[in-house]
């Protein structure tokens, strides 16, 4: 079982932050503009804060992955727990992707699409860049070993 | 090969209609800014005339042709366009025709493939026959880009063939496969059945719509309170009858509209079968046929409910990787039996997947008391918010806001039936789901057909040690979030459920690809018909309803 890069929850906080950021924002626009105490939004962002860190933390300690011979499986959540086994033979196309924050701090995605309708994509945050494009080219390996004609 | 000349000025009227409505609307506007009648006329003539020659244009250019190994479609007018669609993708092929269409003896053609949520193409009118060659042909061809395989199926397509002759009451369609067979055709009593078990739930939501814009108007009707305290009466009470004869009349409309709809859609549904796919043709006003391949099938689903059980009958919906056509307007998936004989629908889908019957796998007894304490809790909360209304709110004083608490009396039952219907089954080839507690759904998913496996747990769930597997598959209706799930089951069988799932589409992937290559090996050897071959063929007989065909 991997775990992921411990730089990702840098990330997620990031995230967490600036959502929390925008909705105490607005919080204080309406206190500003109804003459309330300021107090009210600078305790929400706050607990936003606290919640979206906590929420990361957890995040990170609950997020596994390995390639396992014939399947790719992942463990993950927070509130709800989800494990999620991806046999590589339904395995699509994989991605390898860089947003804006994963380059922040020198991360990257590996995203599994299959034909599923609800677990159509999977993606795998938290890898470095190197990894992430490893990662990707083991699974398109994999797959096309394990005989990607009977995808759907 | 080209469209249908017809097609031609009907389309050309489908066009300039809308903008004849546009240039009316804008024309009645527009006379007190001095806009003419003769000007909007001149218009929709201009309209006409422009969407004449656009369409005439669109008929020259609009070229289908069947190749060797693709269905190529050439159109377009200002942006040509050219689309080759592989046989082997195509997942089903659709025909449909409205009370106009058919008058002018148009069709109109969906093809279907896998990915991507609209349709690969989509054949805007070509004649009634040309529809039907359209459909042969692909089969055919589809059939045909596998000949080896044919070949050593031949055997047993030829024992078929023989035995289907000799069974002349054995219906068949003129145009049709002659190894076509009839599965299945609704008949007058069970089309009323269906009608009748209809009941439309989208009514009340579009009523609510309607009535919550158009509520200033109804107010009036409705009794004012002070104005029924003069009469005597108490306003509680009104208020009371009001609401029952509203709900009343709610649940009659619906049921009328839905009575209607499902008679409208199964108008003379039958399903046949031929070697390598389904066939269903429905519909009163607007007739709906196509085919469905065998090897593309992704789960059944077999609904029932407590009033059609108790009448001994049931439901079976056949799902596609495809985009489900007209599902956005129309009543789920086309190849659904709407309401036939217990018995005969589960020989039916016995018949499409070979599904053996068996016992479920129930949820551990003590979920009960979860299910009890949500519909309590969704309960309080309801009563919590009508008391909050009814005091906040000086207008609904007199709103009788306990009487969402007559459900306590309901809910212990519903608790009981929720977990009574929940379950899972591991048959030879499929994995089986149950689910619901007035409509109780039964999936079937091949085990080749899982996509991914996903086993998750709520807060709440490990709380009560439980958790959910579910079985991903490419369908269309599982768009809406109805994948087969076993649900809060005990998380040690759920996880030996997710392993269990993972080896046993490994093993049977593996049983389908060894049955290609001994059937490719055998076919190579095509001048005698060994035992091998023989053999080959007869397990690919057994298997037939999901086999692979398309490589």
């Amino acid at each position: 079982m991997n775990a992921l890069h411990p730089r990702i929850r840098i990330v997620w906080i990031l995230r967490s932050v600036i959502g929390a950021l925008v909705l105490g924002g607005a919080a204080a626009g309406i206190a500003v503009f109804r003459s309330l105490s300021l107090l009210v939004p600078a305790g929400l962002t706050a607990l936003f804060v606290i919640l979206g860190v906590g929420h990361a933390i957890m995040r990170y300690r609950n997020w596994r992955y390995v390639v396992g011979d014939d399947a790719l499986y992942l463990e993950r959540g927070v509130l709800t727990q989800v494990r999620t086994e991806v046999p590589l033979v339904r395995v699509q196309h994989v991605d390898s992707r860089r947003s804006a924050f994963e380059r922040l701090v020198g991360l990257a995605s590996t995203v599994v699409y299959t034909a599923g309708s609800r677990g159509a994509d999977v993606t795998i945050p938290g890898l470095t860049p190197a990894a992430a494009s490893e990662l990707r080219q083991r699974l398109k390996g994999l797959a096309i070993e394990a005989d990607g004609e009977d995808a759907v | 090969m080209k469209l249908a000349p017809l097609s031609v000025p009907y389309r050309a009227l489908q066009k300039a209609g809308r903008l004849a409505v546009t240039l009316v609307f804008l024309g009645s506007v527009g006379t007190g800014v001095g806009f003419g009648g003769a000007l909007v006329a001149a218009g929709v003539g201009g309209a006409i005339a422009v969407a004449l020659g656009y369409e005439f244009a669109y008929y020259r250019r609009y070229r289908y042709t069947f190749t060797d190994d693709t269905f190529d479609i050439e159109s377009g007018v200002l942006n040509r366009r050219e689309r080759e669609i592989p046989y082997g993708r195509i997942q089903n092929v659709d025909i449909s025709r409205n009370v106009v269409q058919r008058l002018l003896g148009l069709s109109a053609i969906d093809i279907e493939t896998a990915g991507g949520g609209s349709t690969e193409a989509a054949i805007r009118y070509v004649t009634a026959e040309a529809a039907t060659t359209i459909q042969d042909e692909i089969r055919r061809r589809k059939r045909g880009g596998d000949q080896q395989r044919a070949d050593t199926a031949a055997t047993a397509e030829t024992a078929n063939d023989t035995e289907q002759r000799e069974q002349p009451n054995s219906e068949r369609q003129a145009a049709g496969d002659p190894t076509e067979e009839l599965l299945f055709e609704i008949s007058p009593s069970e089309l009323a059945l269906a009608g009748v078990l209809s009941f439309d739930p989208r009514v009340p939501g579009l009523l609510f719509a309607v009535f919550t814009g158009s509520l200033p108007f109804v107010s009036p009707v409705v009794p004012e309170p002070e104005g029924i305290a003069t009469i005597g009466v108490d306003p509680t009470v009104v208020w009371f009858a009001v609401g029952v004869v509203l709900l009343a009349g709610l649940v009659v409309l619906s049921w009328v509209v839905g009575a209607i709809s499902a008679i409208v859609n199964y108008w003379g549904f039958r399903l046949t079968r031929s070697e390598t796919e389904l066939r269903y043709e429905r519909g009163l006003l607007q007739r709906y046929s196509g085919t469905i391949p065998f090897e593309k099938i992704q789960t059944l689903t077999i609904t029932d409910n407590p009033l059609k059980r108790q009448a001994g009958y049931a439901t079976l919906a056949v799902e596609t990787a495809g985009y489900a056509p007209g599902q956005a307007n129309d009543r789920g998936s086309e190849a659904a039996v709407p309401i036939a004989d217990r018995d005969r629908i589960d020989e039916l889908a016995a018949e499409i997947d070979g599904c053996e019957p068996g016992t479920f796998d129930q949820p551990p007894k003590r979920i009960r008391r979860r299910y009890l304490a949500r519909y309590l809790i969704a309960l309080v909360g309801v009563t919590g918010l009508l008391y909050a209304a009814s005091v906040s709110v000086t207008e609904l004083t007199a709103l009788p806001w306990s009487l969402p608490l007559v459900g306590v009396f309901l809910a212990p039952i519903a608790a009981h039936y929720k977990w009574l219907h929940r379950g899972y089954r591991l048959a030879a080839d499929h994995f089986v789901t149950r689910n619901g507690v007035w409509n109780r759904e039964t999936k079937r998913v091949a085990y080749h057909r899982l996509q991914t496996v996903i086993d998750s747990r709520t807060v709440f769930q490990r709380r009560w040690r439980v958790a959910t597997v579910v079985g991903d598959t490419a369908g269309s209706l599982s768009l809406l979030g109805n994948d087969a799930a076993a649900v809060d089951i005990e998380i040690d069988d759920a996880v030996s459920l997710r392993t269990t799932l993972r080896e046993r589409l490994q093993a049977s992937l593996a049983a389908r690809r060894r049955q290609r290559t001994t059937v490719s090996a055998a076919t190579s050897t095509t001048d005698e018909p060994t035992a091998a071959a023989d053999e080959s063929a007869e397990s690919d007989a057994d298997s037939r309803p999901d086999d692979d065909h398309h490589r």
